[in-house]
């Protein structure tokens, strides 16, 4: 069931009880949690959180606290599934969903007791509607009934007509029946075939916030870094990241002027939030701008950097624009002041003339105190790398509670290191794709592209991580439509295959919709994997959230 | 004495807040407070400022005190003279930490107000020191400190004590039959 108004029937309701937070291993959950977390230490509410990498996950939290809480809020997971079936709670389990996933799963939409979405209704989810899924069977019954208890009272002469009559009328409805079934099966099929995501989940709850005027700029900066998630990670389309943008900027505007007239300025301490339309070099504040050229997707599949022509190509822009390599290999904050001015212009007009239309992107920033300048991706970069680290002796919970630490203002160092492993994660994928394209690991089966990771390949254990496979997976097929001058190849899904834990043997599979300007970026692949593991029976679980993963 | 205890005992300063909830008056042991009504002013202690403005209920308002230009004519005015000029508060310190940490986006120009007060403290620790070294070092009897806050007082307490008893037990063994007859000179 849909929540009309957050305020009455999610907020107080859960204020007064103890509540667990289940939150999926994502940077748009981490967001949304650390806003309600904000939120409840206002209010002094009691929560559990649980972070969940899974279903298999959050099965056994909620196994685990089932009798302790009534109240459950899912945070990124659940909306795609048969909760209910499941879960199999108690009849008094109440469970309010904020999920990105879609489409929602229809028991979730018309369950009216124990599932709350926190979903926005006009969302474009276009849920088919009750008549066409749900049936009452009663009415067939009392049809027959009604018309046998007519045969009984009328005369007997009459019988043999009223009998073919209710047989025919039988058949009548069975062929009717059939014929709705059918079609319910086809709607459901469209409804669920393609996945695709939806509002972020920390908008939503910052708009909780704002209802409760308990909005502060860490909120508001936390909503722009779960946004900035879903448009770094490829989840939503450029239309609805640039609607969203708007609506952020009025919340920002809201703040600004609230705080800061002529006379009385802030501290330099209290955090700023400001409108950037900045380029889209992944890290280059916090790195040198030559490397954060040769490591952003966006640049290096442009140039084709794989190639010694396509280095050639960055000096001659390099050129272009008058920078000196010195400058530009050294880091960023160092770089000359006259330099850094216009640098923003100065690489827009140039890159224009390489065919890349779009190395500006609207986006925020955050500055507070002297040093530490952050744009929204940065940290959704930094807070990725520290979700998925791979060190040993560092459990998911832990890695968790890593990132969500650093999304707070006061564990700098933290976001700091998470910067340092994003920049390495960013190296390795570069690496990898060059070493793919270079020697032809991508293979076209028929419908779709495939290439598979081995296991001796360096850094692969980076690769073993959902989040950092789907990213290296859209540099690759990115960088492989560049690259190739097969016109059928570029109009081609990929799917990829990485090994995941070398002892057990296991792989994890990720696959992506086709590379395309106006892609609505939907992904048929959670039903695919789930068709393919059927017919070919292999032994496969399909725990992440995100069904294009398996 | 700790300075967090000095800073304890600072928080049962009154300071004006703005709430944004209401609430009936609460029957305190060490007093009574409210009743709280959305955005009418109300008297608080300090620390159910801080607590609340942490829960974002209410808005600070800064004392009538931390204001840029009076601070720069006090710290102007203890930079003029050699004894020490009357505080604006007797937490002054305290107080403006702890706003300043949590409500700096309710006081305007808290820059500012950090550096004048700091200003301030420097100017009075100063002269406190060379007080106490003239008195330790001219072996007088008594001093007379006006205007002193407690804040101060603590931070020189341990090393004026710690000397004093030095320097007695270095006068007492100097000489060690007729210690009676000494002390009367000092």
């Amino acid at each position: 069931m849909f929540i009309a108004d957050i305020r009455k029937e999610f907020y107080e309701v859960v204020a007064n009880q103890r509540v667990a937070l289940l939150v999926a291993a994502d940077i748009d959950a981490l967001c949304a949690c650390k806003i309600l977390q904000a939120l409840f230490h206002c209010d002094q509410v009691q929560y559990t959180l649980v972070p969940v990498t899974g279903w298999q996950d959050l099965g056994t939290a909620f196994l685990e606290h089932k009798e302790q809480f009534r109240y459950f809020v899912l945070i990124n997971c659940g909306a795609n599934v048969d909760l209910l079936e499941m879960l199999q709670p108690d009849d008094d389990s109440i469970f309010f969903i904020c999920d990105t996933h879609r489409p929602v799963d229809v028991v979730n939409v018309y369950n009216d007791t124990q599932i709350k979405l926190l979903i926005k209704q006009d969302d474009d989810l276009g849920v088919p509607t009750y008549d066409d899924i749900f049936r009452d069977e009663d009415d067939e019954e009392g049809g027959d009934s009604g018309n046998e208890s007519d045969e009984g009272s009328e005369p007997s002469g009459k019988r043999r007509r009223f009998d073919e009559g209710a047989v025919e009328r039988r058949i009548e409805r069975q062929r009717a029946k059939r014929e709705w079934e059918a079609r319910r099966r086809e709607i459901l099929f469209d409804y669920e075939q393609y996945e695709y995501h939806g509002t972020s989940a920390a908008m939503m709850f910052f708009e909780l916030a704002w209802v409760l005027t308990k909005d502060t700029k860490d909120m508001l900066w936390w909503a722009v870094i779960g946004l900035t998630d879903q448009w770094v990670h490829d989840k939503i389309t450029h239309m609805k990241y640039v609607t969203d943008i708007a609506t952020m900027q009025r919340h920002v505007s809201r703040h600004n002027h609230r705080n800061e007239d002529e006379e009385n300025s802030l501290s330099i301490d209290c955090m700023r939030i400001s409108f950037e339309y900045d380029l889209r070099l992944t890290l280059y504040q916090h790195w040198s701008l030559y490397e954060s050229i040769c490591n952003s997707c966006y640049t290096s599949c442009h140039f084709k950097l794989w190639t010694l022509n396509g280095q050639k190509k960055l000096q001659e822009f390099l050129a272009d624009m008058g920078l000196p390599l010195k400058q530009v290999r050294q880091k960023f904050n160092s770089m000359d002041m006259s330099i850094k001015e216009n640098l923003r212009e100065v690489i827009e007009e140039s890159s224009n003339k390489y065919g890349m239309k779009d190395i500006r992107i609207q986006t925020f920033g955050v500055h507070f105190g002297f040093k530490n300048r952050f744009l929204a991706s940065d940290m959704v970069h930094a807070t990725a790398a520290l979700l998925e680290s791979t060190e040993k002796d560092e459990s998911d919970s832990d890695n968790f509670i890593k990132a969500l630490d650093s999304l707070s203002r006061s564990n700098l160092d933290r976001l700091h290191s998470g910067i340092d492993q994003a920049k390495k994660k960013l190296i390795a994928v570069q690496q990898t794709v060059a070493s793919c394209i270079c020697t032809n690991l991508i293979l076209s089966q028929g419908p779709f592209l495939y290439c598979y990771l081995m296991e001796g390949t360096p850094d692969v254990k980076l690769f073993s991580k959902p989040m950092a496979l789907t990213l290296l997976c859209k540099y690759l097929l990115k960088a492989f439509v560049h690259s190739t001058r097969n016109k059928r190849c570029k109009l081609l899904p990929l799917i990829m295959a990485a090994p995941k834990d070398v002892e057990k043997g296991t792989v994890i599979v990720v696959g992506i919709p086709p590379e395309s300007e106006t892609s609505d970026k939907k992904n048929f692949f959670g039903r695919a994997f789930e068709k393919a593991a059927e017919s070919t029976s292999s032994r496969t679980l399909h725990d992440h959230f995100d069904t294009s993963s398996k | 004495m700790d300075p967090s205890e000095v800073e304890f005992l600072a928080e049962k300063e009154m300071v004006k807040i703005i709430p944004n909830f209401s609430l009936d008056k609460v029957y305190l042991i060490g007093g009574d407070l409210g009743p709280f009504n959305p955005g009418l002013p109300v008297d608080v202690p300090v620390w159910l400022a801080l607590n609340l403005k942490q829960r974002q209920k209410c808005r600070i308002v800064p004392p009538a005190w931390m204001d840029v230009e009076k601070l720069e004519e006090m710290r102007d005015l203890e930079r003029k003279e050699d004894m020490f000029t009357p505080v604006p508060s007797p937490y002054y310190m305290e107080l403006t930490k702890l706003l300043l940490n949590y409500a700096s986006d309710n006081i305007p120009k808290a820059d500012e107000i950090r550096t004048l007060v700091k200003d301030i403290w420097d100017t009075r620790v100063a002269k406190l020191r060379l007080s106490a070294d003239s008195f330790i070092s001219q072996m007088e009897a008594h001093a007379k400190l006006d205007n002193l806050t407690l804040m101060e007082i603590n931070t020189i307490r341990a090393f004026l004590l710690d000397s004093l008893n030095c320097m007695y037990k270095l006068r007492s063994n100097m000489q060690p039959g007729s210690s009676k007859g000494q002390l009367t000179d000092y």
